[in-house]
């Protein structure tokens, strides 16, 4: 399933991705509170890469899950994106909030799509401070 | 004990477990003693393969055995603290401890400064030699793994 998206919001939208997916977990972020805050039994995972292969391993299993992170975290899912999920053909949906300021994040902020791109990840929405 | 030996050992009895097997040559080792359908070979992105356990053991009722080394432990550290958080009864994680990356060259990792079984439930350390192991490549497409893994837990097959 293809949902590359962006969203330009506030707040992300709880509901309607808590109902798509059965296991979510991920790294947060305060653009993404009122999706973490609905979370039962949330999973503190102290990584990005972390919470991918959780992800996994529910994909595994048969679950439909979501990996959620700010953009600055995309680093660090790069090698599990090229290592594992491309040669075993595995799918994760990601929802990652983008930041563009202050000066820490703008790099990253201006690369995050093209990253993406060039990583070529399909299944990602990204959520835009408004 | 020679790692080979170890993984020998750890997997002796395995019935019904899912065996997640860290990069290198464990998993290598792993396919030459005991191949089978559940073990899942995670062949790259070294350090994950504790995370995948996790996934895996939170998220069903299978017995699910992770074989790490230390070096790959150590790159992800905190998933020790995740996995003392979640405590599943249903994981349980060895971690076969050389001290040193020996596929590259035997090269140190700091795993002599820390006791791992004291971070994390359910971790039983195995001193291992330092030997590199000639095990060969395993002769299976990650695709090929997933997909006859995939199909051995929806049909109960071991």
């Amino acid at each position: 399933m293809a949902i590359t998206q962006t969203v330009k919001t506030k707040r992300i939208q709880a509901p309607d991705f808590m109902k798509k997916y059965n296991f979510i977990v991920g790294v947060p972020c305060s653009k993404l509170k009122d999706l973490t805050d609905e979370i039962k039994n949330y999973i503190p995972c102290t990584r990005e890469d972390e919470a991918m292969a959780l992800a996994v391993g529910a994909h595994l299993v048969g679950k439909k899950p979501l990996v959620f992170l700010q953009n600055s975290g995309l680093g660090n899912i790069v090698d599990i994106i090229t290592s594992l999920l491309k040669p075993y053909g595995i799918k994760v949906d990601l929802l990652i909030s983008v930041r563009n300021k202050p000066e820490q994040h703008a790099f990253m902020g201006k690369i995050t799509k093209k990253l993406l791109k060039l990583l070529e990840y399909k299944n990602y929405k990204l959520v835009i401070q408004k | 004990m020679k790692r080979i030996n170890a993984i020998k050992k750890i997997t002796k009895n395995v019935k019904n477990e899912i065996v997640i097997s860290t990069t290198g040559m464990i998993s290598r080792e792993l396919y030459a003693v005991k191949d089978r359908p559940r073990n899942f070979y995670m062949m790259g992105s070294m350090g994950c393969a504790l995370g995948i356990g996790l996934g895996i053991a939170i998220n069903s009722k299978h017995k699910v055995i992770v074989i790490s080394g230390d070096a790959s432990v150590l790159m992800s550290l905190g998933t020790l603290a995740l996995h003392k958080k979640l405590n599943p009864k249903n994981l349980k994680h060895y971690i076969l401890d050389n001290g040193c990356h020996s596929s590259t060259g035997g090269q140190p990792t700091c795993s002599n400064v820390i006791d791992f079984s004291k971070i994390a439930p359910n971790t039983r350390v195995i001193e291992v030699s330092k030997e590199k192991g000639d095990a060969p490549r395993i002769p299976l497409s990650p695709k090929q793994i997933l997909k006859r893994f995939k199909h051995a837990i929806s049909s109960n097959r071991s």
